[in-house]
């Protein structure tokens, strides 16, 4: 019986000719705009990951504790939620780090006529405290010890880039969402012509006594397969600029965000915009049914 | 198998209530064959519509095959109408399919396994005298032949009712009697045959129990 429906379903895509085939590349147009702001805001995404990997936090001591005081502080900060690893910079270590930055120029700091850098604490959070609110509210805590003078590393920016990522993903969505609704009522349309051209053979079928399902899912199939086609279509136009831009774009991108190499939507994206598209057929073909059914 | 108790029809034009049916009452037993006869506007097809309840009375009690069809489900009317095939004035025959595709499409659309296929779409066509015109297209029938391909598609799947609405409407008189030899033949199989005509002589021909219709009124039982 499948195969019949199959049979069904094809024999009718065929018969809606030119408005299948607009549907198939209005499809094709909105997964393809989803497809491709779903690629950048996962791209941005990879990039916003490797930054968070790499935040420091940093705490800048009023003054340089003594030894077993400034244990005792590490060891205070390492139970704060949020914190993965801290580690007590001295005023002394500071200074090295800045001669060894300063290179040839360290002489510099020996003419200082005493060591102007604070005492630290350098905290890496764990994932959960380098999310934009876990680290907000780290920063708050640290802040608000009685040694700290002041806390530095925010992560304001990347709260503003990942902000940008969220809008790049919706303002994809939203040009999906549109092109979707379009590709729908094209879908729509072609299986109202379908059905106009087979209500000859609807009335034979129901006459005979058809179960319902068997006149209805041949529409419902054809609609189907316009979406999945159209996805499988986007898939390969995605993939085509992908094959065409990434090596022209991924040095700039290396350079910009950090990140080695572009990556594609992973197997399970692709498999998400095929069933998108099938879905979307299905629902124009459902509609057209449902707007017709006697 | 079936029966009809003080059935009106009535439909609404406007303010206007036409009767197309008046107070019907009749009873066809199993293997009967029942000529049912009346001029154009009689009432037969309105009938017949509600025989496989493809319309419901306005009042009275429709009975086929031991279902009253007023409350029927959807699911129940497809199954009901499985046991009934049904051939129109027009043959009705899907003009992009052969006369084999034609009699195999029912079948096909009521799950029949694909292997049993080929041979009960054969006997039909044998049995109606057309299995040489098997991949002819309906524009390539004559009318005689066309109504001949309908009546293969209605006995493919072995009906226990045959409804026949003016199957010989649009034939000339020899291509008619072909084909009402042909329903004979299937009423002498076993199945019970309702078959309606405008032609009166037609039905004297016939000399079987006959139902004659007059204004949606039923005036005669007889034979």
């Amino acid at each position: 019986m499948f195969g019949f429906l199959l049979g069904e379903a094809l024999r009718d895509l065929r018969r809606a000719g030119r408005v299948a085939v607009s549907a198939i590349l209005l499809i094709s147009l909105s997964l393809a705009a989803l497809g491709a702001f779903w690629l950048l805001s996962s791209n941005l995404g990879q990039a916003v990951d490797q930054f968070r990997e790499r935040v420091k936090i940093i705490v800048y001591l009023k003054r340089e504790p003594p030894p077993n005081e400034s244990n005792a502080l590490v060891e205070r900060v390492r139970r704060m939620p949020g914190v993965a690893a801290v580690r007590y910079v001295g005023k002394i270590e500071a200074l090295g780090t800045l001669k060894q930055v300063l290179g040839k120029d360290a002489a510099v700091a020996d003419s200082l006529p005493q060591n102007p850098l604070p005492a630290s604490l350098e905290i890496t959070p764990t994932a959960e405290g380098a999310t934009l609110d876990g680290a907000r509210s780290l920063v708050t805590r640290l802040a608000a010890l009685p040694e700290t003078d002041e806390v530095g590393g925010g992560l304001d920016w990347m709260d503003r880039f990942a902000q940008g990522q969220r809008l790049l993903w919706l303002f994809g969505l939203a040009v999906g969402a549109v092109l979707a609704g379009a590709a729908i009522l094209t879908v729509a349309t072609a299986t109202a012509l379908v059905l106009h051209a087979r209500r000859d053979e609807m009335e034979i079928m129901r006459l005979v006594g058809a179960p319902e399902h068997v006149v209805q899912l041949p529409l419902l199939m054809q609609g189907m397969m316009q979406g999945l086609i159209g996805a499988v279509l986007a898939i390969w136009v995605l993939i085509g600029c992908y094959a065409i831009l990434g090596p022209r774009v991924e040095p700039l991108v290396t350079e910009t965000l950090g990140i080695t190499r572009l990556t594609f939507l992973r197997p399970l994206n692709v498999v998400s915009l095929m069933i998108a598209g099938t879905l979307l057929g299905g629902l124009g073909g459902w509609m057209a049914r449902g707007r017709t059914e006697p | 198998m079936i029966e009809l108790h003080r059935v009106w029809k009535i439909y609404a034009v406007g303010p206007v209530k036409v009767p197309a049916l008046s107070d019907v009452s009749f009873r066809v037993a199993k293997g009967e064959f029942v000529t049912l006869c009346g001029p154009s506007g009689s009432g037969k097809t309105t009938l017949m519509r509600l025989l496989y309840r493809e319309d419901v009375p306005s009042e009275g009690e429709v009975e086929v095959l031991g279902e009253e069809l007023t409350m029927l489900t959807r699911r129940q009317v497809a199954a009901l109408r499985r046991s009934i095939g049904i051939v129109f004035q027009d043959a009705k025959l899907l003009p992009g399919r052969t006369v084999y595709e034609n009699v195999a499409f029912v079948l096909r659309v009521l799950g029949t396994p694909r292997r049993e296929i080929t041979g009960r779409v054969f006997d039909a066509l044998r049995a109606v005298g057309l299995s040489a015109r098997a991949q002819a297209y309906p524009a390539q029938l004559s009318q005689g032949e066309s109504q001949r391909a309908a009546l293969a598609r209605a006995i493919a799947r072995k009906p226990l009712l045959l409804i026949a609405d003016e199957p010989t409407g649009s034939l000339d008189e020899g291509m008619a009697a072909e084909v009402l030899d042909i329903i004979k033949d299937i009423w002498a199989g076993g199945t019970t045959v309702l078959f309606a005509t405008h032609q009166a002589a037609l039905a004297t021909t016939l000399q079987r129990r006959t139902l004659s219709l007059q204004g949606g009124r039923l005036m005669k039982d007889e034979g």
